[in-house]
């Protein structure tokens, strides 16, 4: 990590500490929550989908998997709200096994459809079986993890930082450059001797641990679950924040969550046009700027290679 | 001179068509053999039979003694068979380092902490050093050849199976790949197989040909043998030319 890179890294991060005490706003405190939560799928996702560059079309089944697997511990069963997170992330990676194991074997569309089916069809039970998990109205009365706003955001925000520092250092390593080789050609790295099917499967496994703990913090966020923490809105949402933020960066995709939430919130004068505004924004950004926004902006500002 | 590799009835089918048929053969460990057919003889499926990239219907592969038929392709690499493609396939977004260091990363290598020095000697090797932190997008075609065989040196192997390693070159490029592959069987002793269609560029550099033609094995010999024997001559000249000689 170059010296530029440390000082930007850390003004940002400054930024993210000082500006809900600041602003000293209840309301405002809870948009940040949501943004560093939305930074944690993001980078998870991209940790898989950027690296290996096969587009996992189905986050929200991780996301829902942990969100859920709180609200059953704490909200059915009353288990201290602690116990979700990893329950939560358990749950993530069994489900990340099942749709990986099948799938990733494959080559070409394959793993894209199935994980967008699974998250669908775990919507469609979440919402049938509704004597256990309270059908589209979902489960109500989680507890907080920490009481005081500031303090659930303070949390979140740690997590957030650990997720993109944990991801980014196994990007980093030997790990890391395997997937990328993946990604540059699977068949190539076969021929290098490398058990590509199991890297594939155990990045999917660690992608889907960090996104069911977003869900697990979300969930205790909110004091709620429902089926739309399946959502194939949330999912494409995921992936917009991973493409806005620069593909393959983690830290990028990160910033990308964030600040994607903070542009809805900051549009909310603009009353109806504001969702159009959005997606109009967003057009330009996946049209014009292929690598997208946040990671190409900041190599400029940067300069150099450092 | 002990077999390396036995192979001995191996078939291949797709839908009716037999691309690989009874195909037996063996290679001595530290032998240079070449693969002579003209285009869709199966030299190519060969290669993917014995690496796992296809399955076989039928006949039998050893090397060392133990079958490699129904193995995965990274595990036959791992136990020391390692191959280049017809058409180059490196990483891209990768440097040509990096390309490198990915076969280093197989669990045959066991490079550990000697990674960086180990990757430098076979881009020394292979003549790519002074390029090792361009960008693979930027490597003229030669020198991907170089790349693709430097990829597989990476993984340590005994059996190194080139497919049309010349395939694309220019004269000028052609004699130095000649001599570095040379280079690896004398001073490494690696045992190699090359796929070729043209007569010329192996010649010289192996003793002993498998000739084929429509998924069959026709001839086995040395290369001087090989050049007047009556069904190579047939399958690139055709029937005709024979019928009027």
């Amino acid at each position: 990590m170059g010296k530029r890179n440390m000082v930007g890294a850390g003004v940002l991060l400054g930024l993210l500490v000082a500006l809900p005490p600041l602003l000293h706003n209840h309301y405002l405190t809870g948009v940040f929550i949501v943004c560093a939560i939305d930074g944690i799928w993001a980078a998870s996702w991209d940790f898989f989908s950027g690296l290996t560059g096969r587009e996992n079309f189905g986050h929200a089944l991780f996301i829902g998997g942990g969100a859920y697997a709180a609200a059953f511990l704490n909200g059915n069963f009353g288990l201290n709200p602690w116990f979700s997170i990893p329950a939560g992330i358990a749950v993530a990676v069994v489900f990340g096994l099942l749709v990986g194991f099948p799938t990733l074997r494959l080559k070409g569309p394959y793993f894209a459809l199935a994980t967008l089916a699974s998250a669908a069809i775990m919507q469609q039970v979440a919402i049938n079986l509704w004597q256990y998990t309270g059908g589209s109205e979902g489960i109500y009365g989680l507890d907080t993890l920490i009481d005081s706003s500031l303090g659930s955001y303070y949390l979140v925000l740690a997590i957030l930082v650990a997720t993109v520092v944990v991801l980014s250092l196994i990007a980093r390593s030997r790990w890391g450059t395997i997937m990328r080789a993946i990604k540059g050609d699977e068949t190539a790295c076969q021929a290098a001797g490398i058990n590509v099917t199991f890297y594939k499967i155990a990045s999917l496994a660690v992608s889907a641990a960090f996104a069911g703990l977003g869900g697990v913090l979300f969930a205790h966020y909110q004091q709620a679950v429902t089926p739309d923490d399946f959502d194939v809105f949330l999912s494409i949402s995921v992936i917009i924040m991973a493409y806005v933020g620069g593909i393959g960066t983690i830290w990028g995709a990160a910033c990308g969550g964030i600040l994607l939430n903070l542009m809805l919130e900051l549009m909310r004068g603009l009353g109806e046009y504001r969702l159009w505004v959005y997606y109009v924004i967003l057009m330009v950004v996946l049209f014009f700027m292929r690598e997208g926004f946040v990671a190409p902006l900041w190599r400029r500002l940067r300069g150099g290679n450092a | 001179m002990s077999a390396l590799l036995e192979v001995e009835g191996l078939t291949k089918r797709f839908s009716g068509v037999t691309a690989v048929k009874d195909v037996s053969f063996t290679l001595g460990a530290g032998e240079i053999t070449g693969v002579l057919g003209p285009n869709g003889a199966g030299k190519t499926t060969l290669f993917n039979l014995l690496t796992g990239f296809l399955p076989s219907d039928g006949g039998a592969a050893r090397f060392e003694g133990k079958s490699i038929l129904g193995a995965a392709p990274h595990v036959i690499v791992n136990r020391g068979i390692a191959r280049t493609f017809q058409l180059c396939r490196p990483f891209h977004g990768m440097t040509v380092r990096e390309n490198v260091v990915v076969g280093c990363l197989a669990p045959r290598v066991h490079a550990g902490g000697g990674l960086e020095q180990r990757v430098a000697e076979i881009l020394g090797e292979v003549g790519l050093a002074h390029k090792a932190e361009q960008p693979v997008e930027i490597l003229p075609y030669g020198d991907l050849r170089r790349l693709e065989i430097a990829r597989a040196l990476a993984t340590r192997p005994q059996l190194l199976l080139l497919d049309e390693p010349f395939a694309g070159l220019g004269a000028g490029e052609i004699e130095p790949l000649v001599q570095l592959i040379r280079r690896l069987h004398d001073t490494q002793g690696l045992t190699i197989l090359i796929i070729e269609h043209k007569l010329r560029e192996f010649m010289q550099l192996v003793s002993r040909v498998i000739a084929m033609d429509f998924g069959e094995v026709i001839a086995i010999g040395a290369p001087a043998d090989i050049v007047r024997h009556p069904r190579v001559i047939e399958s690139y000249i055709g029937k005709g030319a024979h019928a009027i000689a």
